[in-house]
C-alpha cells in the first residue's frame, strides 16, 4: 500500500443488501455485493478510503422501535449522502463484497437498519486516501476509538497479507463496555494483550481492551495503553509505524504520544461532508505546512482522510 | 424524436445548447464532477467565487444538515486569481458550455481587480457578480441589501468586465428583491440570478451553541425552492420581463419538474446546485428530463416556455 490519490476508477454504483446484521444494542454490520464496474472499482478499496451512501429513500424503522433520543431526529427528511468506510473487501467470482460497520446515532443510519437482502442502495466511491505503509516498517500499532475499529479492522487483514514482516498489535477503547462495536461478551475480557477481540485474532492479531470506566479491559484510555505499550524494552521507533481511528481528541493523544517516542503515526480524520468528493469544501482540516509557522485548510475528502499525525493541527 | 426539440436558449447574447448550469460552489472551479458526468453537455458552468488572494475560508463544522436542506458557511474558501489562471482556466477554455466566474471580495476593488484581470479571457462567457453570500463579514451580502450599493458595485464591475456578459447574484434575504433586481438592472447588470442561499441558524439543544462554527450560514436544498421560485416569479414580473434581461433560476432543483416549474415562472435557464453533492450527475439526467417534458407538452422550443405561467382569467 503506497501513498497515491484517490481511485481512478470511482463512480456512482449500485450495490445490492446480502445482510444487515445487529450485532450490539446500536451497532449493526451491513454486507453488501457489487457487480460489473461497481465490482471493479471496490476491488482497489484501500483501508481508510471511505464511501458516500444514499439513504434518502430507505424506510424508516417502526416508530415503537425507534430509540427514545433519537425520536424526534427519526422524523427529519435527510437530503445528503452518508460517508462510511468499510471493515472488509473480499471478492467472489466477478462480485466484490463489502461490510460496514456502522452505529445508529440520527435518522440516516435509523434508517440504515431497514435495509434487508434484495434491497440496493446507491453509492459513491471508493473516495479519499486510505492508510499508507512506508518503507522498512516491522510493527504496526493499531489504534481505535469507539467506531474507528471499522477501517482498523481491514487494514489489519491487508497488513497480514500483503505485510509477512509487520507484526500488528491492536489496541481498542471506548468510554464504556456497551459502546465496543464488538460482538460478545466484552464485560468478561482480559485486560492483558490477547485474542479476546475476534475481529483481529481471525488476522493472527492479539488485542488489548481498555474502557473509559473499567467495564471491559483495562480500566482508563485507550491512549495510555499505548503509552505503556511503547514504553516496553527494545522497540526501535524507526521501525514502528501507529494506524489510528477514532474521535478527534483521542487522535490528537495518539499524535503527541507519536511525536515524543519519534514513531510514524496516521490518524483517519472525520468531518461533516456534505458531497465527499472535493466541491463542497465543507470538510475542512487544519494541517502545518513544513517549514513554516502557517497553516492551511486541507479536505479531508480528497486529501485525507488519513493523514501524517504530524501534520494535522489539532 | 427528442431530437426535433429545441431546448437551446440565447441568455444575454450568449447561445446556450441547454438551460442548464451548474451553480457555483457545488461543481468546483472547472472539471471537478468530470469523473461523473461528461460536463460538455451541461449549458453554463459557474466556478467556485473567486477572489483576488486565496482565502482559507472558515472553521469547522461548515455545513449542517436540515430537513429536506442544508445550511453551509464556507466562507468562500478559494485558491485565489493567481492560481486560478495558471492552473483551471487551461481546462476551462477546453469546455464547451459558457463558463461563468463567480467574482468576491471585501471590497469594489477587490471585485474589479478580478474582472480586469479575466475580461480579455477567450474560456470565459461571462461574470457573476456574488453580491448575496450570507457568510462573510466583509463583502459579500453586505454589498447586496442597499440598492445604492448595488448600483456602485454593478457598474464598477461592469466598466472592468469588458465585452463580458454580467450577471448579477441576489440574496433573497431582502425586504423587496425587485428593488434590489431594479438597482442591478439599472447599473448595467445583462443577466440576473436568483436566489443565493437563506440566511439561516441551527442549534444544537444540549450544547445551546450554534452547529456551525460561524454561527449562522446559508440555506439550500429543495426546503427553499416554493420560496424561490416565488421570488423568480416576482423579479420575471416585475423587473426582468419588461427589460429583457434573462434570470438564471435556482434553489433546490433536482429533477426536470423543478427546473421547469423555474422557466415557467420565468427563469431562461436554471442552476443546479446542492443536488450536485448528492447525485453529480444529475444535471444531464435534468437535460434529459427537459427534452421528454417537451416533447409529452409538444414544446416546440423551450424558449416559449419562459415566464408561460398562466394567469387566471
Amino acid at each position: 500500500m503506497t501513498k497515491n490519490r484517490s481511485s481512478a476508477n470511482k463512480g456512482v454504483f449500485c450495490a445490492a443488501v446480502c445482510a444487515n446484521r445487529q450485532i450490539r444494542q446500536r451497532f449493526y454490520r451491513l454486507r453488501l455485493e457489487f457487480s460489473g464496474a461497481g465490482a471493479e472499482a471496490f476491488s482497489n478499496f484501500k483501508p481508510g478510503q471511505f464511501a458516500e451512501l444514499d439513504l434518502c429513500d430507505t424506510a424508516l424503522p417502526p416508530a415503537k422501535t425507534i430509540p427514545e433520543d433519537l425520536s424526534n431526529a427519526a422524523g427529519r427528511k435527510i437530503l445528503l449522502r452518508r460517508p462510511f468506510s468499510f471493515t472488509d473487501v473480499t471478492m467472489q467470482g466477478d462480485k466484490t463484497l463489502v461490510d460496514i460497520l456502522y452505529c445508529v446515532v440520527g435518522p440516516a443510519t435509523l434508517r440504515m437498519t431497514t435495509l434487508a437482502a434484495g434491497n440496493s442502495v446507491s453509492i459513491i466511491g471508493p473516495l479519499g486516501n486510505g492508510f499508507w505503509v512506508p518503507g522498512g516498517k516491522k510493527r504496526a500499532v493499531l489504534v481505535a476509538g469507539g467506531m474507528g475499529a471499522g477501517p482498523l479492522e481491514y487494514l489489519a487483514k491487508i497488513l497480514t497479507a500483503d505485510y509477512p514482516g509487520i507484526e500488528a498489535i491492536a489496541l481498542a477503547g471506548a468510554k464504556m463496555a456497551k459502546e465496543l462495536p464488538f460482538e460478545g461478551r466484552l464485560d468478561e475480557i482480559s485486560q492483558q494483550l490477547g485474542f479476546s477481540l475476534p475481529v483481529f485474532a481471525k488476522y493472527g492479531i492479539q488485542s488489548v481492551v481498555a474502557t473509559d470506566d473499567g467495564s471491559a479491559g483495562h480500566h482508563g484510555l485507550v491512549t495510555d495503553c499505548l503509552s505503556e505499550w511503547l514504553g516496553g524494552p527494545d522497540l526501535a521507533s524507526e521501525s514502528m509505524i501507529i494506524y489510528s481511528c477514532g474521535p478527534e481528541v483521542m487522535l490528537a493523544r495518539v499524535a503527541e504520544i507519536a511525536k515524543e517516542k519519534k514513531i510514524d503515526c496516521q490518524v483517519s480524520m472525520e468531518r461533516r461532508m456534505a458531497c465527499g468528493f472535493g466541491v463542497c469544501q465543507s470538510c475542512a482540516v487544519e494541517c502545518r505546512v513544513s517549514d513554516s509557522s502557517e497553516t492551511i485548510y486541507k479536505l479531508c475528502c480528497e486529501d485525507g482522510p488519513v493523514f501524517d499525525g504530524m501534520e494535522v493541527v489539532f | 424524436m427528442n431530437e426535433s426539440v429545441d431546448i437551446s436558449v440565447d441568455f444575454a447574447g450568449i447561445h446556450l445548447a441547454n438551460p442548464v448550469f451548474t451553480a457555483s460552489g457545488t461543481c468546483g472551479y472547472a472539471d471537478e464532477l468530470g469523473e461523473y458526468m461528461d460536463i460538455n453537455r451541461l449549458g453554463g458552468f459557474i466556478t467556485k467565487s473567486i477572489t483576488r488572494r486565496p482565502r482559507k475560508g472558515h472553521a469547522t463544522p461548515r455545513i449542517v444538515e436540515t430537513n429536506s436542506g442544508m445550511l453551509n458557511a464556507i466562507g468562500l474558501a478559494n485558491i485565489g486569481l493567481d492560481k486560478f489562471i495558471e492552473e483551471k482556466l487551461p481546462v476551462l477554455e477546453k469546455m464547451s458550455a459558457a463558463v461563468f466566474v463567480n467574482l468576491a471580495g471585501e471590497t469594489i476593488n477587490e471585485y474589479v481587480a478580478v474582472a480586469e484581470r479575466l475580461a480579455n479571457e477567450k474560456a470565459i462567457a461571462g461574470f457573476e457578480l456574488n453580491i448575496s453570500c450570507p457568510n462573510v463579514k466583509k463583502g459579500g451580502i453586505s454589498f447586496g441589501t442597499e440598492p445604492v450599493q448595488v448600483k456602485e458595485i454593478t457598474s464598477a464591475v461592469k466598466k472592468a468586465a469588458g465585452e463580458k456578459v454580467l450577471m448579477v447574484k441576489l440574496s433573497p434575504t431582502v425586504t423587496d428583491i425587485s428593488v434590489i433586481a431594479r438597482a442591478a438592472v439599472d447599473a448595467g447588470a445583462d443577466a440576473l440570478s436568483l436566489v443565493n442561499t437563506f440566511t439561516a441558524m441551527v442549534i444544537d439543544i444540549e450544547s445551546r451553541k450554534a452547529v456551525l462554527a460561524n454561527k449562522t450560514g446559508g440555506l439550500s436544498g429543495p426546503a427553499i425552492k416554493p420560496i424561490a421560485v416565488y421570488l423568480v416569479n416576482k423579479v420575471y414580473n416585475e423587473v426582468a420581463k419588461d427589460r429583457g434581461v434573462p434570470i438564471l433560476g435556482m434553489g433546490g432543483i433536482r429533477n426536470a419538474s423543478d427546473a421547469i416549474e423555474y422557466i415557467i415562472a420565468g427563469a431562461t435557464a436554471v442552476a443546479v446546485g446542492t443536488a450536485n453533492f448528492v447525485e453529480p450527475g444529475c444535471a444531464a439526467k435534468i437535460i434529459e428530463g427537459i427534452k421528454k417534458y417537451c416533447t409529452r407538452n409538444n414544446v416546440a422550443q423551450i424558449r416559449d416556455l419562459v415566464g408561460s405561467l398562466l394567469k387566471e382569467e
